[in-house]
């Protein structure tokens, strides 16, 4: 349904932090469209704006000028609470260090975002992600009797439950051995390819990039170039 | 690594980092220290220092001679005369009212040319004495502001007098307010004043010859029935009297800081939970066993001492409020009680800062014990620690099981010497059972009720609950402080419920007379006021009344305490109330017992603390003879905690032959209009002044009485609740910042900040929840101990259980509404978290 239209866009977007005695620019002027089913990495040293630049795709936050459109909707003119709206029903989140509730078993992390969009019966759904992640078998343990890798495929499944129209993981294989982040790299491809949701993911990784349909190169919050992946 | 840095490192930086969360720690400890100091101050004042006010003119006295009703005067001049060095003074004594305000002072008759204590300080009068109290006039105490030539209004008890002031009496160069507040007059010319001709009440004996020769020369002359004894023995007696109802409310101040405890325990313990890391660490590097457990328990130190520097100024000025009540309670329970001043001595300074500091170490012990005992280096995750606790739960609640059962086991063991220590215990017990099985219980209860607050509340319900399910680590000793202070207010609620109660149907059956007339005068000191015979006579003339009662009652010691010996007319009392016995055969045997020969009944306060019990023989010292009476019942009695000796009226004339009732109970024909009645009753009364309560009236004050007495339990209440909802609002904020990359994640997921604030608002509201049904189990469990163990043991009342619903709903909806109340600020700073910062910082 998604694919080739434009699921993400930005357009001169800027993101300007003010700090007590200085203003950071963590994006300047940065546009770049983004296709429903694309996977885009974005690559660049630390501190170039990878993160920021996923915060503002994922409606976590508004940008100081410019316009962030997430399925046509732009988030610089929402409320508060239509932003968490937008974030509920759109976009899932991949961290590198994976933020599963250490309290909560595989299957009720996953099924958080169900919950909290105010789903009663999640359960189903949940194990269906599980499932796609190839990680059924993981869905009573605690997160502390989990590998790194087991870790990651669970928050992928806890990003894709509700149907996201754009996955953002923020250096999904930072934390993880060489063998696990080929599988969480397969697993992201996957979900492009098959489920047709758009992918972002930051990385500083060159050689994980290249699995991208296209590599964005940020530098001081500006793209530098844009190539394409495989 | 140095102990004075490790300290810095691991507990000075991480508090100031968090101020408010220490500061409410320490506030609560602040809170409970002065609780502990605001009722030794308040009952040190209004007790403590307890002295009969009759006393304030003994002077240097080493013993008293006395009897019940009176001394015949004729011993003091047979005193007077043995060949004996050592002063004899007779006095007459009495409370007086004075004055526009009605004060009540004592009243002194005294010889004012003999008399070693009023006579020296008469001294300056010495000269014209003689004429000036020619004329009946009175010395003035220097406290009661008058001066010479004055005219003075009293009212001693059914009379009102109008007494020039003859001189002004300073007992001593630096006079305080309480000695030097009282009237004293010549003891002829009280005498007949007060129509005691021929009577003394005391005889004070100054400079004895301590030999036993004089001792028994003076017993030789002493008449039957006359007691011998060191001057003071009122005021000893008082002492005693007040001993249990001092240690129940230093108890029950107690309970304020064991809250405290459970509340720097749980600061301590989360300092230890969050810096299990960096304890490891530090350990590997160096840092011994001892070092770490040092500088938690300094960490307890440093709450104790903050609590008790801000503690005590907050005592002084809670005592001060405490201070009126207590006295209040001390009037109407047993003595009257003028408070004196507050002093704040050494001692009691010492005596708050180590009751803090002892209490803050104490609750440091645990947890520091437990961070001594981290292995170096050993980083352990939040889940292993949540699951430790989990794991040690299991082995805390079989150690509550015990508790609980040997608390149940101690409510058996008797009192000793009146104190019930047993029944503390119990209650101590009780209180650890319930705190060690609590994080069990919690557990269990919360795993539940996740289901139960996701249908009520969605997933925030669902994740709140879960959340405080797994982070019993560092919330089960948040629920035991408030479960502590719920329990106190549902167990006083059950009791002092109860007890209103059980007062209430008494005095519906005991108060069966339509009008209560008592003199104007009032007494003290279980000394009551007498009135004329014959206004007795003139009420029971009038066309309105059917019949009355005249009753009277003595300030008697028994066995060292005091007590009341009373008479009524048992043909008129026993055949129109319905009084309830707790021993003996049925009523109309036990009237007509009385009325047929020696024989009273005791009330259920007196036979309790005497041991004395139906068919027991008892001696009494009337005047003039030590007689035998037997014991013909027991009776519910909860007029004082003094205990009564009740006799009918007929017999006990023969040995107290003063015909002066105390209180007359005045029945009407069936019909009569109350109100038109008591105005007769009092137009009756002509030129005495007397006083007519109707039967309504009465008991309203009987309440209103009650109530007063326990008003300080229910502000020592209060103050557990805020010390609790302080603790309470502390802990919440340690789980919203130790939780932070938590609620990150889930504003990552989806959650809007209402959802978090809504989640952490639920958390409040179920730690509340949790804290009302462990109160609640716990503060019923106290409730019996209260009433059937601390309560019969120390003042000896039967109390019946009642429910007190409407109180228990208001005080646990109270309790849970601070719970949320204390949970809003850190709600909002939950839903203040930035998501991004929160979830990338490690
Ligand atoms: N909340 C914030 N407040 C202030 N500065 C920020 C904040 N978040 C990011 N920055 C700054 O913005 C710049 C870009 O940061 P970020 O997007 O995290 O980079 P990357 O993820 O590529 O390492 C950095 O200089 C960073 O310090
Ligand atoms: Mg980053």
């Amino acid at each position: 349904m998604k694919s080739g239209e434009t699921v993400l866009r930005f357009s001169g977007v800027s993101k300007r932090y003010f700090l007590a005695d200085r203003a950071v620019d963590a994006l300047r002027d940065v546009s770049l469209d983004i296709a429903g089913g694309e996977f885009v990495a974005l690559t660049g040293r630390s501190g170039c704006g990878k993160s920021t630049f996923l915060n503002l795709a994922g409606a976590m936050d508004f940008p100081t000028s410019g316009s962030v459109a997430i399925d046509r909707l732009r988030t610089e003119k929402m409320s508060a609470a239509e932003l968490d709206a937008v974030r509920r029903g759109r976009v899932g989140f991949v961290f590198q260090f994976f933020q599963l509730l250490p309290t909560l078993s595989a299957v009720e992390n996953v099924e958080l975002p169900l919950q909290l969009a105010g789903d009663r019966r999640p359960r189903a759904r949940a194990l269906e992600a599980l499932e796609l992640v190839e990680a059924n078998g993981l869905a009573a343990r605690l997160p502390h009797q989990l590998s790194g890798g087991e870790m990651q495929r669970v928050a992928i499944a806890r990003a894709l439950v509700h149907s996201p129209s754009v996955v953002l993981a923020d250096e999904p294989i930072g934390n993880l051995d060489s063998e696990s982040a080929a599988v969480v790299m397969r697993l992201l491809r996957r979900i492009a390819d098959e489920l047709r949701t758009t992918v972002v993911m930051a990385t500083h990784s060159l050689e994980s990039a290249a699995v991208a349909d296209r590599i964005v190169a940020l530098r001081d919050g500006r793209i530098e170039t844009v190539s394409k992946g495989v | 690594m140095h102990a004075a840095r490790l300290f810095f490192r691991l507990i000075v930086r991480p508090l100031l980092r968090e101020p408010l969360r220490a500061l409410l720690t320490a506030l609560a400890a602040a809170l409970g220290v002065a609780v502990v100091a605001a009722i030794d101050l308040a009952a040190e004042s209004s007790t403590g220092s307890f002295q009969s006010s009759l006393e304030t003119l003994s002077g240097e006295a080493v013993y008293e001679i006395s009897a019940v009703g009176g001394v015949p005067e004729r011993v003091h001049g047979d005193l007077v005369r043995l060949p004996y060095p050592g002063r004899f003074a007779a006095r007459l004594e009495d409370y007086a009212l004075v004055g526009p305000r009605r004060e009540r002072v004592p009243f002194f008759g005294v010889d004012l040319f003999g008399d070693p204590v009023a006579g020296a300080a008469a001294a300056a009068f010495r000269e014209n004495l003689g004429e000036r109290l020619a004329e009946p006039g009175v010395l003035a105490g220097a406290a009661l502001g008058y001066v010479e030539g004055d005219t003075v209004e009293i009212t001693v008890n059914d009379r009102a007098h109008r007494l020039r002031v003859a001189g002004v009496l300073s007992r001593s160069a630096a006079p305080t307010e309480d000695q030097d507040r009282f009237l004293a007059m010549d003891i002829a010319h009280a005498q007949r004043l007060l129509d005691r001709l021929g009577k003394i009440d005391r005889i004070y004996v100054y400079d004895a010859p301590e030999s036993e020769a004089w001792q028994r020369a003076v017993r030789a002359v002493l008449p039957d029935g006359v007691a011998f004894e060191p001057a003071g023995a009122r005021s000893e007696g008082n002492r005693r009297m007040l001993r249990a109802f001092r240690l129940n409310l230093r108890v029950l101040s107690f309970i304020a800081m064991i809250v405290g405890a459970f509340l720097i325990y749980n600061t301590i313990a989360v300092s230890v939970v969050r810096r299990r890391t960096e304890i490891g660490v530090l350990r590997a590097l160096g840092a011994s066993r001892a070092a770490v457990r040092a500088a938690f328990l300094l960490e307890g130190a440093l709450f104790g001492l903050a609590g008790s520097a801000l503690g005590i100024p907050l005592g002084w000025v809670l005592a001060e409020g405490a201070v009126e009540a207590m006295s209040a309670t001390v009037s109407s329970l047993y003595v009257t009680s003028t408070p004196g001043e507050i002093r704040f001595s050494v001692e009691s300074v010492l005596a708050a800062v180590s009751c803090g500091l002892g209490t803050a170490l104490l609750a440091a012990w645990l947890p520091a014990a437990e961070a001594s005992s981290a292995a170096p280096s050993a980083a352990m995750g939040r889940a292993r620690i949540e699951y430790d606790a989990r794991r040690r739960s299991g082995a805390h609640f079989l150690r509550a099981v015990f508790c609980v059962a040997g608390g149940a086991a101690l409510c058996f063991v008797p009192a000793w010497n009146r104190i019930p220590v047993a029944g503390y215990a119990a209650a101590i017990l009780l209180i650890a059972g319930a705190a060690l099985a609590t994080p069990a219980a919690a557990e269990r209860i919360l795993r539940t009720a996740a289901y139960v607050m996701a249908r009520l509340f969605g997933a925030q319900g669902f994740l709140a609950a879960r959340g405080l399910a797994a982070s019993l680590a560092r919330t089960s000793a948040l629920v035991a402080a408030l479960a502590t202070a719920a329990a106190m207010t549902v167990s006083i609620g059950i009791m002092v419920g109860s007890f209103r109660d059980t007062v209430i149907l008494w005095m519906n059956r005991q108060l069966a007379a339509d009008l209560y007339v008592r003199p104007v005068g009032r007494g003290g000191g279980g000394f009551a006021p007498t009135m004329a015979p014959e206004i007795a006579d003139r009420i029971q003339a009038l066309p309105e009344v059917s019949a009355v009662d005249r009753f009277r009652s003595y300030a008697i010691t028994y066995n060292g305490l005091p007590a009341k010996l009373a008479f009524g007319q048992v043909e008129v009392h026993g055949r129109r109330t319905a009084t309830r016995f707790l021993e003996g055969p049925a009523e109309e045997k036990i009237w007509a017992s009385l009325a047929a020969g020696d024989n009273v009944i005791v009330s259920e306060p007196f036979s309790r603390k005497h041991d004395v019990h139906a068919g027991d023989y008892i001696t009494l010292p009337p005047a003039g003879r030590q007689a035998a009476f037997r014991v013909a019942g027991v009776y519910y009695d909860y007029s004082g905690e003094q205990g009564f000796i009740v006799g009918d009226r007929s017999i006990f004339l023969q040995y107290l032959p003063d015909p002066r009732p105390s209180n007359l109970a005045v029945y009407l024909h069936p019909g009569v209009d109350v109100r038109r009645a008591r105005q007769a009753v009092m137009e009756a009364a002509g030129e005495y002044s007397i006083f007519a309560a109707t039967n309504r009236t009465l008991r309203e004050q009987g309440i209103a009485v009650f109530d007063r007495t326990f008003a300080i339990t229910y502000a020592l209440e209060a103050v557990a609740i805020v010390v609790a909802v302080l603790g309470m609002a502390g802990g919440l904020l340690a789980l919203v910042i130790d939780r932070r990359r938590e609620i990150g994640v889930l504003r990552f997921v989806g959650a809007s900040a209402r959802q978090i604030r809504k989640m952490a608002l639920v958390q409040a509201g179920l730690l509340g929840m949790l804290a009302n049904l462990m109160g609640l189990v716990l503060g019923v469990g106290l409730s019996l101990v209260l009433i059937y163990v601390i309560n019969e043991q120390s003042f000896g009342w039967t109390i019946q259980f009642h429910w007190p619903v409407g109180l228990l709903l208001a005080g646990l909806t109270g309790i849970h509404l601070s719970a949320v109340l204390a949970g809003l600020y850190p709600a909002r700073l939950a839903a203040a978290v930035d998501p991004s910062e929160a979830v990338h910082e490690e």
